[in-house]
């Protein structure tokens, strides 16, 4: 693992110090394979279990750093990021950051029910914008989004593609200090992803700091200037990207263009 | 991690250098309220869209907010007016009925909906960061902007049954607002006991019909119970006091007794209380768990 502290003459502006995350959930339990029928039972009754997500993570990122996560479904990445925009607890270990540090994304706020513009304040003022940020916003959200007169219509009437546009408009709308991404460049048409991209080199210029979550290391390889490598919840490497993307795919045998099989069936 | 000195790690060191503040941390009880008022328009918002969105799937729209209660009100005119002909030794049978059905469903979805605000906001909770004393909060909100087009219901009822429009009618927005206040509270206690533990959701249903045949929703309480002790009890507790004082502002029949002002509002002002203080010392652990 790399020195996390590192002898650097750059402000830190995120320190991550041995964070562990931890989950409860409900309706199910692993078992061992062999378990008896009164164990067996366990899933039935008390059916809950703790997920380790992350355990024992430590790095400092500085400002005016990009920086990319990677690592295969399940490995702690979103996790992470969730804990250090202060949204999930840590079950140990500490985070500091300098300024807001928060996820660029809002679908959780916005209501199905609810039409495109209602959905634009309420996404606006859960990411923390006040009513007067938000008149001052609105019509660049808008046009950003590039929905028409949909903009009228519930969300739940929207196309995916439709719905994606919304969310990440409204999205964008927050500028924070310490960016994350989580996955978000992946949607919409084409003409739109051109659009969206100017629109996250805005944001990432005024934050200074970003962490990126992809799967996609192109992605990683155009945006990021230092990667780390999360497997089973802890930090495998820590260094430039070209280094560790070669890593990772001398170690996981994957080419590093494409590193997680496809699903025969699509996912929308 | 650290050999010996003080029990800091270098990073807690390099943090404290840069002055860099640490995330996910609960913040002293006054600076939470400071931060929830920061952000009172997201929890308006919340609600409004919440009581909003429930009437928007259907041809009528927000026709239904005054339709839904009006019909509630007929139903129950009808099983208890024509059909069973009880008027429970009340003159005012009609008006006495739909001011304790109204206020009494407006009581029992806050703390249903409040006490399930974290819970069934997992995602919301999970993805961004805000005081999470607002989701309860706006939950019950969400119950009061439902009430309203219901209080216009109730008042035209109440006003077909005869009553006068007196000045006592100006205190009825001050008991909806202290049964709101109370409600709050219970649902903060509610919300973070259900959070916890999950398994609580499944008793609060219990305990609300509990609270319906010991409340005075459908009768007098002086005229069914006869026992002292259980009458005082039954008097002071929270929800019929309520009732009885939004009573007592529209009926004539039902006397306006300022000790249950005075006791309506401490039950208002201790429950938010304890409710914020119960609320905010669990807040760093809501989440996935």
């Amino acid at each position: 693992m790399a020195d996390a502290t590192a002898g650097s003459p750059l402000r830190p502006s995120l320190i991550v110090d041995d964070v562990h995350v931890h989950y409860r959930t409900f309706g199910g339990r692993r078992l061992p394979d062999g378990a008896s029928w009164t164990s067996r039972l366990r899933r039935h009754v008390g059916a809950v279990d703790v997920v380790r997500a992350v355990q024992g993570v430590s790095f400092v990122a500085h400002h005016g750093e990009s920086i990319g996560l990677i690592g295969h479904n399940g490995s702690g990445k979103s996790t992470l990021l969730r804990a250090i925009a202060g949204a999930l607890p840590t079950a140990k270990g500490r985070i500091y950051a300098d300024g807001t540090a928060s996820l660029l994304g809002v679908n959780a706020a916005l209501m199905r029910d609810l039409s495109g513009e209602a959905n634009i304040v309420l996404g606006a003022l859960a990411l923390g914008l006040t009513p007067a940020q938000i008149r001052e916003r609105y019509d660049d959200i808008v046009d950003l989004a590039g929905i028409g007169d949909f903009l009228h219509l519930p969300m739940r009437a929207y196309s995916s593609g439709m719905g994606a546009r919304l969310r990440f408009a409204i999205s964008t709308a927050s500028r924070p200090d310490i960016l994350m991404i989580d996955e978000a460049l992946a949607t919409g048409d084409a003409e739109f992803k051109q659009r969206s991209g100017e629109r996250v080199a805005e944001i990432v210029e005024h934050a200074g700091t970003v962490l990126l979550v992809s799967h996609s290391m192109s992605t990683i390889r155009s945006m990021c200037d230092r990667v780390l490598w999360l497997d089973h919840g802890r930090l495998v490497a820590d260094g430039p990207t070209a280094e560790v993307l070669e890593e990772y795919a001398e170690r996981t045998g994957r080419p590093v263009a494409r590193p997680t099989p496809r699903p025969k069936t699509p996912v929308s | 991690m650290s050999a010996g000195g003080g029990a800091r790690s270098p990073l807690a060191q390099l943090a404290a250098e840069h002055g860099l503040q640490r995330v996910g941390v609960r913040p002293p009880f006054e600076s939470y309220l400071a931060q929830a008022w920061e952000r009172r328009h997201f929890m308006v918002a919340m609600a409004a869209s919440k009581a909003y969105a429930r009437n928007q799937a259907g041809y009528l729209g927000q026709v239904w907010a005054v339709l839904t209660p009006a019909l509630w009100a007929g139903v129950y005119l009808l099983v208890f007016g024509v059909v069973l002909q009880t008027n429970r030794g009340i003159a005012n049978y009609t008006g006495f009925l739909v001011v304790g059905v109204f206020l009494f469903h407006f009581s029992t979805s806050s703390i249903s909906n409040g006490s399930k605000a974290i819970t069934n906001n997992a995602e919301l909770i999970g993805s961004l960061q805000f005081p999470r004393v607002l989701l309860p909060m706006a939950a019950v909100l969400a119950e009061l902007f439902t009430l309203l087009p219901a209080l216009a219901v109730m008042i035209v009822v109440v006003i077909a049954s005869g009553e006068p429009v007196t000045t006592s009618w100006l205190l009825l927005p001050l008991a909806v607002g202290l049964q709101w206040i109370f409600g709050t509270g219970i649902a903060l206690i509610f919300a973070r006991l259900v959070a916890q533990v999950r398994d609580v959701a499944r008793l609060v249903p219990f305990v609300l019909r509990a609270l319906m045949y010991t409340s005075g929703v459908f009768f007098s309480l002086s005229h069914y119970v006869h026992d002292p002790t259980a009458a005082a009890i039954l008097q002071h507790q929270p929800i019929a006091l309520y009732l009885e004082l939004a009573r007592s502002a529209l009926l004539r029949e039902v006397p306006a007794d300022p000790s249950a002002w005075l006791w309506g509002a401490g039950w208002a002002v201790g429950a938010a209380v304890v409710g914020l203080w119960f609320f905010w010392g669990a807040e760093e652990r809501y989440g996935r768990g």
